[in-house]
């Protein structure tokens, strides 16, 4: 009794309240990975019920187990090779009918099945009254009442769930779906053939090959194909006989035939168990949608929507970032007097706290984003944004929803890959990825405001918006192109289920939060924290110790004997040391490896106006956009370099031409946002994807650049 | 222009009525009217998917609203999707 372990997997519908369920049962102890090879998110959790140890998995939401999607794929997979001891299937209330449907085909794979009849309260004040003894009766499953958005039935679900494991003694069949009269015989027929050519039907049951492959299950079929051979071609020539025969004589295809007995069959127990009573009352959805997906409203409500969120994220992050940002500075302090002048005090503060630190500030943002976007979606607007922006954006080969991660990038990139998870569809969400970075930070904007202001410092507005303009077309264009070769092919079709309106409950906002706060923070310890100390590395060694083109430690310490001697005051003292110190910095960046780096990679960046200190920033970059500028800075020897410096400002205006300083803008905006971003990419698209990123966007970049620089030459 | 094309701006011939037997596509419905599918052909997969949702011959469905040029309201079996055009003009249905 003690120390058994079961698995019981959570499916249904979307929209149908299943994730609830699942995070009513598992409270906070949940784990979010994806499947093995597929970008399709897995939750799981355990939970300890009356001596036995249950763990839970969250199957993605689908209508039903055809190979439709990745989503179903997996679900199906999951259940045929894992075979969880129960499945328990979430079933809106208030569409039973089209919720049933998946529970039909799980019927039909023969798993152990409960049934959660959830949102029962809902259903009920609308006039639904459903007989559950007679519908469990009728389809031979245990039916569960549940609402989830108040924690109702969760115990319920587990007795039941305990019940069907410690009873599960009985081996016959249950209720069978049933097609008709000429859809059985074909479905005999294709099983004597699968029986006579010895077909090896592997995990599978006969009868269902036999169903999936009058459906052309595309998955199933490949399956056969490869653990068959040569012998497949004699099952291919019964299915397609079959599927001629079904088609001449109902003048329907088999797998809507097939769909439409599953529908008589739901429809059949209903007839029985299930009476609608109108209420009369007046649909709240329809009323809200009126509004809301208006022809003329829906877009500009939209707009102030995303505007509303974006408000909600960057100026109420503002604060906490602040407290953040002075709690490492604080730290920064505190290190500076603890540990001893030297390099390790210098990989703790400029390495570790300078790299770590920068992208853990951003931490706020992130969790507010998520917020926002779980309220969007629980509420079920998020759907309706991709309806009412779909036709803009399929014009530029984008999805709907593609709209809001690419307003998220304005603020910051990180946020906005993790927010692409919002589109189902790989192709869609690897082409948003791919074009976010050109939708310009807010790590850039110093960079902007720092070149800008040096070289066109009457028109540094209109200079700047050109920037951002430059950023939104290329990411058209590039959206276009991309369709066109590496995401060539049809997008896949448009149609989503417009749930109706709901409060979402706070619990599951903060769960799914917290998942991606959480996802978030744990890579700037791991592999952010690598690639700071590297950078650091980089930008440290090797030390140039006395090898300083003159004695600025002697002159540094004439201007104290000066100060001591009354020449000078406190103020000339400060002022004189920190220049000398800075042109010390200066120096040692020059002469570590970032800076040799820098000067080697010269020649390449010639033809964009560039020189070794422009390269060397665009280095740094990498790290963090915002550091081109406290690079530039210790490259021209300023200390305390930030966008507003204006000797920075005029040591630039001194060195570049003012094409070269637009060129160097224009560079920063194009090529990939920064290792944190890329970090990211790697995480939801894969390695590959991410070298992608990395080479296409600086190539465009350098490209761009060249482009502009040769032109421009042409004129000045 | 492949992907483009699916979604055509009205006015081209899959507009009219088919065959004349009072059979039109999904996009000519009259928003607020209740009409019943006949055909639903968009090959396995889509047909697949569609029934999944409710889509099928037979079932009645109204559009409740449309974005011009954009995708379509359709409520079908209590449950309300947006549905492309390029994916309404594979619908066939009729008054009833």
């Amino acid at each position: 009794m003690i120390g058994k372990e079961i698995t019981i997997a959570i499916s249904g519908n979307p929209n149908s309240g299943k994730t609830t369920i699942f995070n009513n049962l598992t409270g906070l102890r949940q784990h979010v990975g994806n499947y093995p090879g597929v970008t399709v998110e897995k939750k799981t959790g355990v939970i300890k019920y009356k001596g036995y140890r249950i763990n839970v998995v969250d199957l993605p939401g689908t209508y039903s187990l055809t190979a439709y999607s990745l989503e179903e794929i997996v679900a199906r997979d999951f259940i045929i090779d894992w075979k969880p001891d129960v499945v328990v299937d979430v079933i809106n209330s208030s569409n039973l009918e089209r919720n049933l449907y998946l529970a039909t085909q799980l019927m039909e794979l023969d798993v152990p099945l409960i049934l959660a009849f959830n949102m029962a309260d809902v259903a009920k004040k609308s006039g639904k009254k459903i007989d559950i003894n007679l519908l469990s009766e009728l389809f031979g499953i245990p039916i569960v009442e549940t609402v989830g958005s108040r924690g109702l039935g969760s115990d319920e679900l587990l007795e039941a769930v305990i019940k069907v494991v410690s009873s599960r003694k009985r081996k016959e069949k249950k209720v069978e779906v049933k097609y008709g009269e000429e859809v059985e015989n074909e479905i005999g027929k294709i099983i004597s053939v699968l029986k006579k050519e010895k077909v090896p039907v592997l995990k599978f049951d006969a009868r269902w090959i036999a169903v999936k492959l009058l459906e052309q299950d595309r998955d199933i079929i490949d399956t056969l194909k490869k653990a068959s051979g040569p012998e497949y071609s004699k099952i291919e020539d019964a299915v397609t006989g079959s599927i001629n025969h079904i088609t001449s004589i109902l003048r329907d295809t088999p797998e809507i035939i097939i769909a439409d007995g599953r529908y008589g069959f739901i429809n059949g127990a209903l007839m029985e168990a299930y009476k609608e009573v109108d209420s009369g009352k007046l649909d709240v959805s329809e009323k809200i949608d009126r509004v809301l997906t208006n022809r003329i409203l829906g877009i500009p409500i939209f707009v102030l929507i995303i505007w509303l969120m974006f408000q909600f994220v960057f100026t109420l992050g503002k604060y906490p970032m602040g407290w953040i940002e002075l709690g490492f500075e604080k730290l920064s302090v505190l290190i500076t007097e603890i540990v001893p002048q030297g390099l390790i005090r210098s990989l703790l503060v400029d390495g570790i706290i300078g790299g770590v630190g920068g992208v853990i500030t951003f931490t706020p943002n992130i969790i507010l984003l998520f917020f926002a976007i779980a309220l969007l979606e629980g509420s079920g607007y998020m759907a309706r944004a991709a309806f009412v922006m779909d036709r803009i954006m399929h014009k530029i080969g984008l999805h709907g929803k593609s709209f809001i991660p690419l307003i998220i990038g304005f603020g910051c990139t990180v946020p906005a890959y993790m927010g692409s998870r919002i589109l189902e569809n790989r192709r869609d969400r690897l082409v948003t990825m791919h074009i976010n970075t050109f939708m310009s930070c807010g790590a850039r904007l110093p960079v902007y405001i720092l070149f800008a202001g040096a070289f066109f410092p009457a028109i540094a507005g209109n200079v700047i918006f050109s920037i951002y303009l430059i950023g939104v077309l290329m990411a058209v264009i590039m959206a276009r192109v991309l369709r066109a070769t590496r995401f060539r092919g049809e997008s896949e079709p448009f149609v989503m289920e417009l749930p109706p309106y709901r409060i979402p409950t706070l619990k599951g906002i903060l769960i799914h939060t917290w998942e991606r706060a959480w996802m978030y923070i744990k890579k700037a310890g791991t592999i952010i924290l690598a690639i700071s100390i590297l950078m650091w590395i980089l930008f440290t060694f090797p030390m140039i110790g006395n090898n300083y083109s003159q004695d600025y430690n002697g002159q540094i310490e004439k201007f104290e004997q000066s100060y001591r001697s009354g020449e000078i005051t406190e103020d000339e003292l400060n002022e004189k040391a920190a220049a000398t110190e800075g042109k010390m910095a200066g120096e040692r960046l020059a002469y570590s490896a970032a800076g040799r780096i820098g000067r080697f990679l010269e020649p390449a960046f010639r033809p964009l106006g560039f020189d070794w200190k422009m390269v060397v920033a665009t280095i740094s970059g990498i790290a963090a956009k915002e550091v081109i500028v406290s690079t530039m800075g210790t490259l021209y020897s300023i200390q305390e370099a930030d966008g507003q410096s204006n000797s920075l400002k005029t040591a630039l205006y001194k060195h570049y031409h003012p094409l070269v300083g637009y060129n160097f803008m224009l560079f920063t905006l194009l090529y990939f946002p920064c290792m944190a971003g890329m970090v990211m990419f790697r995480k939801e698209a894969g390695t590959k994807e991410m070298l992608f990123q990395i080479g296409y966007t600086f190539l465009l970049a350098w490209v761009m650049s060249f482009l502009v620089f040769q032109i421009g030459r042409l004129f000045i | 222009m492949k992907r483009w094309g699916l979604r055509h701006r009205g006015g081209d011939a899959r507009k009219t009525p088919l065959a004349g037997n009072g059979i039109f596509y999904m996009t000519d419905a009259v928003p607020g009217k209740k009409y019943r599918i006949v055909r639903v052909d968009g090959g396995y997969r889509l047909n697949s998917r569609l029934c999944a949702m409710g889509f099928i011959p037979n079932e009645i469905f109204y559009v409740s609203g449309a974005s011009r040029g954009g995708p379509l309201c359709v409520v079908v079996k209590g449950t309300k999707f947006a549905i492309g055009r390029g994916m309404a003009e594979r619908i066939q249905i009729r008054e009833i």
